[in-house]
């Protein structure tokens, strides 16, 4: 059976972050991968300056993280959770969402075109037509009684699975350098990173530069392809990009959310250029990538589209060993867990 | 650049060599069990990556290598366990640490080696750092002193098996170290010569054309006065 196909075992899934068992973010687990020599190693993710180059460029998606579940009840008197996913194309994005319905660990798959989803203070959200043919996605009219994101600030909350038991605060859904708030969940793959980490890679020569692409909800039913998202690839990021490439250095995306937004605005020779609006683009393992050179990413489900975007990356074999790995090594999953660099 | 690993490169003569070696340009992986002080030592100091681990740990071993890259020109075993302190006799020694001592002085050295050996350049030095504790007889040095007397008999087996390779073992002298300190416990130590005295020495060999074999490092280069 393919290493890509596991079980997860329970004991495998980060429960609360590593903060509360006693580790800084950056002390978590950090399998490094290489794709040339087929070889696996085992570091801590403050150790990550040692595995790249001077002249190398880090990529990091600059997107927070939004408290971005209310409760909500329906007409009907059920309670359900109304979890804000992606902003809607040429629509304010404090007025239209893409939402997602929760009764608890499942998605809600009750309701109905009209119905209403009454939330705290009087505020209120209007299923308007479901998403691309989802039972669990929908087009909503929000209305809110104070602006959007003080709103959020006073009744929403990180979104959270049933892997994850208590509520943390928000700030720990944050990645240290996320400075445009816009994503459903956090784009966990830059968790590890901590000021002083970022500080030793420059220090060491090693770049480090923003996109902002913000995520939707990340809880795709099995088959469902990833849906749009808003992403934004500064100018001065895409001419560093093409200048690291032009010296022999390398690209190294953090996390899948930079791996979309790069391909997006890549061509076909490599260079990028600079762009933002909304990408529906699928990195698969057929299409491969065409400037991204290494990866770094948390553990992925099986089956998750994820693993899909990292079989562009690197082929199955190095995956495979990769995840035998972290499985017998009792790597953590999930978004509080530990990290994966992939390297050519 | 050319690169290499130093292990125990947090204090003491890891520490000193280097950062006498990145003077000269080299980029080093530097190894220390204690995180804190390794990265405190080199922050900021461009020419050197730092990793973090015990080299007993085979795990961590390999991310020394793999963050070394390819191809290696030097690997400096110079991590070593003293043992309990103060130093016990033979006759009292506890043999779950004198396995701990011969694992990190001996099966270490030989495991890094084993894991550097395909990227190693051709002319790539090994140097194992020994003591005079492992030929002179030393009351209470018996089981830092035999493990280095293991690792002087194993370095000398693999220049003869490596003849393209330059395979040193070097005792760098008596040094006002924090290693000394342990096997003196309360003793002042201070008229030791610091471990940079040490340091032009194993430049000697790490940088010149001696062949393989067992050096002093005193008697390799001049001692500051």
């Amino acid at each position: 059976m393919s290493a890509l196909q596991f079980e997860l075992p329970h004991r495998l899934e980060a429960h609360e972050p590593p903060e509360a068992r006693g580790l800084a973010r950056d002390e978590v687990r950090l399998l490094v991968a290489r794709k040339r020599t087929g070889h696996v190693a085992h570091a801590q993710f403050r150790d990550l300056p040692a595995f790249l180059a001077p002249g190398d460029l880090v990529v990091v998606n600059a997107s927070a993280t939004l408290p971005a579940a209310l409760p909500g009840r329906l007409a009907d008197g059920s309670d359900v959770e109304l979890r804000l996913s992606t902003a809607v194309p040429h629509r304010a994005p404090e007025r239209w969402r893409i939402v997602e319905l929760r009764d608890g660990e499942r998605p809600f798959l009750g309701a109905r075109t009209g119905d209403v989803v009454s939330l705290p203070d009087d505020a209120r959200a209007e299923l308007v037509a479901p998403y691309a043919g989802s039972r669990r996605l929908w087009l909503a009219r929000l209305e809110l009684s104070q602006p959007f994101s003080s709103y959020l600030e006073q009744h929403g909350h990180p979104i959270r699975y049933g892997y994850v038991p208590t509520e943390w605060p928000l700030a720990l859904y944050q990645n240290v350098y996320a400075d445009e708030p816009g994503s459903a969940e956090m784009a966990s793959a830059g968790r590890p990173f901590t000021t002083d980490l970022i500080t030793r890679l420059v220090a060491h020569g090693i770049h480090v530069a923003p996109i902002v692409l913000h995520t939707g909800v990340s809880s795709p039913e099995r088959n469902e392809p990833p849906y749009a998202e808003t992403y934004r690839v500064p100018e001065g990021t895409a001419r560093l990009v093409n200048a690291v490439h032009g010296w022999g250095g390398r690209v190294i995306a953090v996390g899948t959310t930079v791996v979309r937004a790069l391909e997006t605005v890549a061509q076909q020779d490599g260079t990028v250029v600079a762009g933002e609006g909304w990408t529906n683009l699928v990195v698969c393992a057929e299409c491969g990538v065409r400037t991204v050179d290494g990866l770094i990413t948390g553990w992925h489900e099986p089956e998750a589209s994820h693993l899909q975007m990292l079989q562009a990356l690197a082929q199955e074999e190095i995956l495979e060993k990769s995840y035998r790995a972290a499985l017998d090594h009792g790597y953590l999953w999930h978004e509080f867990g530990d990290s994966h660099l992939i390297l050519p | 650049m050319p690169t290499g690993i130093v292990t125990g490169a947090s204090r003491g003569l890891g520490l000193a060599l280097t950062r006498a070696l990145v003077e000269r340009g080299w980029r080093i992986v530097a190894d220390a069990r204690g995180r804190s002080d390794l990265e405190r030592a080199w922050a900021g100091v461009a020419g050197v990556v730092t990793v973090g681990g015990d080299v007993a740990d085979p795990d961590h071993r390999r991310a020394l290598v793999e963050a070394a890259g390819d191809p290696i020109e030097l690997l400096v075993n110079n991590a070593s366990l003293l043992g309990p302190s103060p130093l016990p006799p033979l006759a009292e020694y506890p043999l779950d640490e004198l396995r701990r001592v011969i694992d990190v002085n001996v099966t270490a050295p030989l495991a890094l080696v084993q894991l550097a050996l395909p990227r190693l350049a051709r002319g790539a030095r090994i140097v194992n750092v020994t003591s005079d504790a492992a030929v002179e007889a030393y009351e209470g040095w018996g089981g830092y002193g035999s493990s280095k007397a293991a690792l002087e008999q194993m370095t000398s087996i693999l220049a003869a098996e490596q003849p393209e390779l330059r395979v040193y073992t070097v005792d760098p002298g008596d040094m006002r170290t924090q290693m000394h300190q342990e096997a003196f416990p309360g003793e002042d130590i201070s008229d030791r010569p610091p471990p940079e005295d040490s340091v032009p020495g194993l430049l000697e060999l790490i940088e010149g054309d001696l062949p393989s074999g067992r050096y002093k490092a005193h008697e390799l280069a001049p001692v500051r006065a």
